[in-house]
């Protein structure tokens, strides 16, 4: 068995599960943002359900529309407030930052452990061995009555990633070269699996931008067997965290295995509207920046941050340009300001804003206007999605943003780098 | 389940901002608002062209990206009979079973389906058919799972059912 079966089994109370298979499963945490705890305390109510089966087992966070700037939102997140205290949950992060940032963070991800979320980028969590996923509101409503939803037990591909990055070339470029070569359904229903040498000098950081963009890919969940990094990350998280890691049986526990040499990888960039378009960030200089979005659960964590400032010590931003940076958690922006991170931005001319979503949700300032360009280390660059459906959204790295910012122009961050990024 | 209506056709990786924009995000819905915003990030008319019992066939990874509910909801409130594609966007494909809307895998029928022709679907049977062309596919099969919370009218009537026989089970036990 694959080790995502093992984790499936293990909260389906079963010794083995086969691909393919449904089953109940009962999670260990349950992610609801302030959308998701709105409708599904609603649909709850609905299907007649007052009390919630397991409070200990719900985290609730305020990151897409908090601060709210809709009155209706406002009024929902008041009620959302009295429903949590109702209901008994204790773990709950308002303004604390995005769901799947501070979910790692605070220490709720650990290996082996299910973790079902009402947001699709829940996938991220899977960077720590876990299996990570998103559900609707409905599913979740039924858990919160029931204490279990049903799953299907997925195929599993494997990306043995080997070889060393060029200059500039971080885990984001990997994720879109993946897009570029397979697709943006490169794995409808699948868990994907990140493994070989590269994966394992990467840190958390690097994996865990790895495992957020295979929701992109189509994928359920992704996966990185634990390991000395994953074991330290956790250990400084949850030093109370009893967790044992499943492990995979076999190559035969796959349903496919793709060997995938990052040496030969630039800097990329994903032009609009399709994930799966992808250039090298070199041969885009004929795209003029308006705005660049930097944070997002993709690319807000702290290690973005000290690229983008060593990018960016020293420099302006392009006179036409302007940067909106939305730290990831709380915990990423005052580290950052402790190391002069938010300095360094800022002196170049961005607006650093609240910790959430950023414009990524359409819900916080930085809207697009029509025909305007963006460049951004979020995942998606759907029409619309960060304002104006005339707007184009090109997605890159964190280092490939901030050098654009910087140039005005989609550039490749090697052009502008002081020295190489050190992984 | 048997379903025929007509084809509304859409292209490959249609994702959810599009099939539901977030503007029209609400934390709690008038009945027929969700339907009043299908579809509108790609044709804004659409909701006032759409009838009850009409079928959307969509291209590969129909429904792909964010995980909202309402990109299922929309389409069952809009009285959608079937969602067609020969692939599905994975949360997509959870949400329409548990919204009770029938999803349908069929490969190649994006190229077998133009605008406007009467499909026919059956599910018990596995089989669709383009009654204005003549093309016929066989279904790959339905988790028996899923076919049944779709035949039930979704997850919500599931879960009503489970919670009342608890009840019963608990008074029972008190009794």
């Amino acid at each position: 068995m694959h080790a995502i079966s093992k984790i499936i089994a293990k909260h389906a109370d079963r010794k083995t599960v086969e691909v393919g298979e449904i089953v109940n499963v009962t999670p260990d945490y349950v992610m609801l943002n302030d959308r998701g705890a709105a409708r599904a305390a609603d649909l709850l109510r609905n299907m007649g359900g007052d009390r919630i089966c397991c409070p200990d087992q719900v985290v609730v966070v305020f990151d897409h529309h908090y601060p709210p700037i809709r009155q209706q939102d406002s009024i929902s997140q008041k009620r959302t407030r009295e429903w949590v205290k109702e209901q008994g949950i204790t773990k709950f992060h308002a303004g604390e930052g995005i769901g799947h940032v501070i979910f790692p963070e605070k220490g709720y991800a650990f290996p082996g452990a299910l973790i079902f979320g009402t947001d699709s980028h829940t996938v991220t969590n899977s960077a720590i061995g876990c299996l990570a996923t998103g559900l609707g509101h409905s599913d979740i409503a039924s858990y919160l009555a029931l204490g279990y939803n049903w799953l299907r037990v997925p195929e599993v591909i494997r990306f043995d990633l080997h070889g060393e990055f060029k200059p500039g070339v971080c885990a984001k470029d990997i994720a879109l070269r993946i897009a570029q070569l397979y697709g943006e359904d490169a794995a409808p229903y699948l868990g994907v699996e990140f493994s070989g040498p590269l994966t394992g000098k990467l840190p958390m950081s690097e994996r865990l931008v790895l495992c957020n963009m295979v929701i992109d890919f189509g994928a359920k969940t992704g996966y990185i067997q634990p390991d000395e990094i994953t074991a330290r990350f956790v250990a400084a998280r949850a030093p109370d965290r009893k967790w044992i890691a499943c492990t995979t049986d076999s190559d035969e526990d796959y349903g496919r295995i793709v060997d995938l040499d990052v040496s030969e990888i630039e800097p990329l960039v994903a032009i609009p509207h399709d994930l799966s378009d992808v250039r090298g960030a070199s041969k885009l200089s004929s795209v003029r920046i308006d705005e660049a979005v930097f944070g997002t659960c993709t690319g807000g964590r702290i290690e973005d941050f000290r690229i983008a400032a060593a990018i960016m010590k020293g420099r302006k931003l392009a006179p036409h340009t302007r940067m909106m940076v939305n730290p990831g958690s709380r915990e990423v922006y005052m580290q950052a300001m402790r190391e002069g991170l938010i300095d360094t931005m800022m002196q170049a001319g961005a607006q650093v804003g609240i910790t959430g979503c950023g414009p990524c949700s359409g819900c916080h300032q930085g809207m697009l206007a029509p025909a305007e360009n963006s460049i951004t280390n979020a995942s998606r660059n759907f029409r619309g999605r960060f304002g104006s459906p005339e707007a184009n959204i090109y997605v890159a790295s964190s280092a490939t943003v901030a050098a654009s910012a910087i140039a005005g122009c989609i550039v490749s961050p090697a052009d502008l780098m002081t020295h190489q990024l050190t992984h | 389940m048997h379903i025929k209506g007509r084809a509304w056709t859409f292209g490959r990786n249609i994702n959810t901002d599009l099939i539901y924009p977030k503007m029209w995000f609400r934390p709690t819905y008038e009945p027929g608002e969700m339907a009043s915003h299908l579809m509108v990030g790609i044709d804004e008319e659409f909701p006032k062209k759409v009838k009850r019992g009409d079928v959307i066939v969509g291209g590969q990874n129909f429904g792909c990206g964010s995980s909202r509910e309402e990109a299922a909801a929309a389409m069952k409130e809009a009285g959608i009979g079937a969602v067609v594609a020969p692939s599905f966007g994975r949360i997509y494909t959870r949400n329409c079973i548990n919204v009770g809307l029938p999803i349908v895998v069929s490969p190649g029928i994006d190229e077998h389906v133009t605008q406007g022709d009467e499909i026919e679907i059956d599910l018990a049977e596995g089989y669709i058919r383009n009654l204005r062309s003549g093309y016929e596919a066989r279904l790959p099969p339905m988790a028996p799972e899923s076919l049944r919370l779709i035949q039930d009218g979704g997850i919500a009537n599931y879960t009503r059912r489970v919670l009342e026989e608890r009840r019963k089970a608990s008074g029972a036990a008190l009794a």
